[in-house]
């Protein structure tokens, strides 16, 4: 039992702390492609452009000054401080809720990135600057998962991470592969690129070796069953805790987001990845992304909005 | 050792007492209970202390114990100042304190259940009937409503100050809402971690036991009626200058910390609305004051509370603590009249003193006050927080001119004290050990029992010479050291 207010802030917490580590990778890897003056890297630039999901925004501004406004920015709601702040302030709202450890993660990340120091140190080394607010994101979610309880609270955290995961990497997959048009990415540096935006790269090549090819990206970051950035397991993710929350309502009335997450879950599960053609990716990602918005109301209608007048004791 | 006390702005014609030093003796002398610290500080060297002064501030401000001070386009976050340097107080004289707080809350406890019943005292013209009726910190709507344990006031803070010669007396009773308690709390953590080998062998008393005893306190209000009944903290949210101690209380409870708009009057029963629907609430600690909580019998404007809050209550299906109402108790005109409640009520003289008190209603003292203005300190019985008062001494000409209007104008509305001298205690101020004026503010509950918790909030006066301890005035805090009775020191 949580009070609706909270899991919502909760939910919100995941999300956005999610949202600002992806705009850090986004944002180091295209300074650090961009670096070398190629054909790749204006490609990088615009993936990055497009992904952030505001094309006009980033019209003549040079790499380095998109990356520096979407670090610092407190007037841009997509900025990474921007998220960073109404991740605080969701967990300031439920302080009572997380733990001490947990939340002084939190607190410290971002009274740096919103201290006085903060210009001054992106300019020093945008690079590290990044760097570390990822790192202090991980040992967030690693106070997170090492000093709560993983009952309710934790599972509306997690679905807000993981919901947030999947639309994220949905929507880089869909600026690379998907969108009708312009031709999908080939160019070698700019995949390369691409998997380190997804934080995949490692991993990708343990799995298929140095070979770097559209198809096997697309397939990786989609279908792979262990990559924790893959659509596949973010959805089993998802799939996982809201059933998992499920045992906590006493109401049938919650099947709602529970089959949305189990139907994708499904589908990508049982996908026909043998088969996978580069086409495939625009209404594939379509898909998953309807599904995620879905999956995202049906939470709101079962958990947070729900009328009165059908929950009222009897 | 020691260090030299020296208050600016007297001079050799002020005929006023000396202030009592909390550290030093008048011959200049270190008072026995400090020796210790005294000892320690002075082999820590300054350096060394506004180190440790650093890492404190950094404490509070990483655990987000913080203020919000709003202006301009931004809005910054800033911690409360806290001074590293403790407070302390023997244990024969929080003796005193402690036995003087108990008897003042058990009488103004049944001063509440008396106006709100028969009225009693009123019929016997202790208490002026208007003076109380009129009120505006009076509820109507409390009368002859069924308070458990006839608790009024379940968590009381009191505004305590030293007196030249030593004794205590009592400045202000706060039976609202009152806060504080998570600074005392944040600032015994912190004062462990600053002095921890003199914090062990002073031997001071726990005051971590705080949140357990508020709870119970708060489960004892519904006992009688739910077996296991769930407390809630009613907040006005995250925009509360005292949000923090909230969300702090809520924790350390177990209990949700919830908002107006996370609960729903159905059927004269409140509930909550959690994930799994409703779930129903007994025990209110509502940290919303009166006017706010219910719109349809107090504001109407208001969208911190619940509408239909108050029928709930008054049906009985929930408890509102404190009670609303408890508010008449602490009115600074009432204040006058709290030695008399106490001798009505128990037949016993106050152990803890007011300090003298003109109420300007009364047409022979109006005059008095008037002119001695330059003498006095004028509060707005209405006003709190420091806010709408004159301190005679150090006003100007004009501004005595100005306040005399206000005076004249609304009478009822003013009380006057003699200037108070508070009493000071050493504080490290841009480095250097200096005399800063303080109060105290220990904190009762009120339930089954009274219990007086053994710990305070010393409030600072930070500005040299200034006798405002409000932090929305600059004031500050420092920890306070209750010490054990002599035989259970280790």
């Amino acid at each position: 039992m949580m009070l609706a207010r909270v899991a919502d802030s909760l939910y919100w917490i995941g999300r956005y702390v999610e949202r600002a580590e992806h705009m850090c990778r986004l944002s180091d890897v295209m300074l650090n492609a961009t670096l070398d003056r190629t054909d790749a890297a204006t490609q990088v630039a615009s993936i990055v452009q497009a992904a952030v999901g505001d094309p006009e925004t980033g019209i003549g501004l040079t790499p380095y000054q998109m990356a520096r406004s979407l670090a610092l920015d407190r007037e841009d709601a997509g900025s990474i401080t921007a998220s960073l702040s109404r991740a605080r302030e969701n967990a300031r709202q439920v302080r009572d809720q997380i733990t001490t450890e947990t939340w002084e993660r939190l607190n410290l990340i971002y009274l740096r990135v919103t201290g006085p120091g903060a210009a001054k140190a992106f300019e020093d080394g945008s690079s590290a600057f990044l760097n570390e607010i990822i790192s202090d994101l991980h040992m967030f979610k690693g106070a997170a998962d090492a000093t709560m309880s993983h009952g309710e609270g934790w599972g509306f955290l997690m679905l807000g991470v993981y919901l947030e995961r999947a639309q994220l990497i949905a929507r880089l997959l869909k600026v690379c592969f998907g969108d009708d048009k312009q031709s999908p990415v080939t160019d070698h540096a700019a995949l390369t690129s691409l998997l380190r935006m997804g934080c995949a790269l490692e991993p990708y090549l343990r799995r298929y070796t140095a070979d770097i090819q559209p198809k096997l990206i697309l397939e990786f970051l989609m279908f792979d069953a262990d990559f924790p950035r893959s659509l596949r397991f973010t959805t089993s993710r998802i799939a996982e805790h809201l059933a998992g929350l499920s045992g906590y309502v006493d109401h049938s009335s919650h099947s709602g987001p529970e089959r949305f997450a189990g139907r994708l879950k499904a589908r990508l599960q049982y996908a026909d990845v043998d088969n996978l053609q580069i086409r495939d990716a625009s209404p594939m990602v379509g898909t998953v992304l309807d599904e995620c918005a879905a999956i995202h109301s049906a939470i709101y209608d079962t958990f947070v909005a729900y009328s009165l007048e059908m929950r009222l004791p009897a | 050792m020691g260090y030299r006390v020296a208050i600016a702005g007297r001079s050799n014609a002020d005929s006023t007492p000396l202030p009592y030093d909390e550290m030093m003796t008048a011959d200049g002398s270190v008072r026995p209970h400090y020796k210790a610290l005294d000892q320690r500080v002075a082999t820590l060297g300054d350096q060394e202390l506004a180190d440790r002064q650093k890492t404190l501030e950094r404490f509070f401000l990483l655990q987000g114990i913080t203020f919000t001070v709003y202006g301009g386009e931004s809005s910054t976050e800033r911690i409360i100042p806290t001074d590293l340097l403790p407070r302390i107080i023997p244990a024969e004289e929080w003796a005193v304190v402690e036995a003087g707080l108990t008897q003042r809350l058990r009488a103004l406890n049944m001063f509440l259940d008396d106006i709100y019943g028969a009225q009693q005292i009123l019929m016997d013209g202790v208490v002026p009937r208007e003076l109380v009726l009129s009120a505006p910190s009076y509820r109507r709507e409390m009368q002859n409503l069924y308070v458990p344990h006839k608790a009024y006031a379940n968590v009381c803070g009191s505004d305590l100050i030293r007196q030249p010669d030593g004794a205590f007396a009592v400045l202000e009773d706060n039976l609202r809402v009152p806060s504080g308690v998570s600074y005392m709390l944040a600032n015994r953590e912190a004062s462990k971690r600053t002095f921890p080998g003199t914090f062990r062998l002073a031997g001071v008393r726990a005051i971590d036991r705080y949140p357990d005893l508020l709870l119970s306190t708060l489960k004892g209000m519904a006992a009688d009626w739910r077996p296991n009944p769930q407390v809630v903290v009613l907040t006005p949210g995250v925009y509360n200058s005292a949000y923090y101690e909230h969300a702090y209380l809520a924790r350390l409870m177990g209990a949700p910390l919830v908002e107006g708009r996370d609960l729903v009057v159905h059927d004269n029963m409140v509930y909550m609305r959690t994930t799994t629907g409703l779930r129903r609430i007994d025990v209110i600690y509502r940290r919303v004051d009166d006017d706010f909580i219910d719109p349809l019998t107090f504001r109407r404007d208001s969208s911190l509370g619940v509408a239909g809050l108050f029928n709930a209550y008054r049906a009985g299906n929930v408890v509102i603590c404190n009670a609303p109402g408890t508010g008449v108790a602490d009115d600074k005109a009432v204040y006058a009249y709290v030695p008399e409640i106490i001798k009505y009520y128990l037949g016993e003289d106050a152990i803890l003193p007011n300090i003298e008190t003109y109420l300007c209603r009364e047409p022979a003292q109006l005059s008095h006050v008037l002119a001695n203005l330059d003498k006095l300190v004028v509060k707005a019985v209405g006003a709190s927080g420091g806010y709408g008062m004159l301190i005679g001494p150090h006003a100007s000409a004009k501004e005595r001119a100005d306040f005399a209007e206000a005076i004249k104008a609304d009478p009822a509305n003013y009380i006057a004290q003699p200037t108070i001298q508070l009493s000071t205690a050493p504080c490290l101020i841009d480095g250097a050990i200096d005399a800063r004026h303080v109060d105290l503010r220990p904190f009762i509950l009120s339930g089954e029992k009274i219990v007086v918790t053994p710990g305070a909030l010393t409030r600072v006066a930070l500005k040299k010479g200034s006798l405002v301890v409000n932090s929305s005035q600059g004031g500050g805090s420092k920890d306070t050291w209750i010490l054990g009775a002599e035989e259970s020191r280790p």
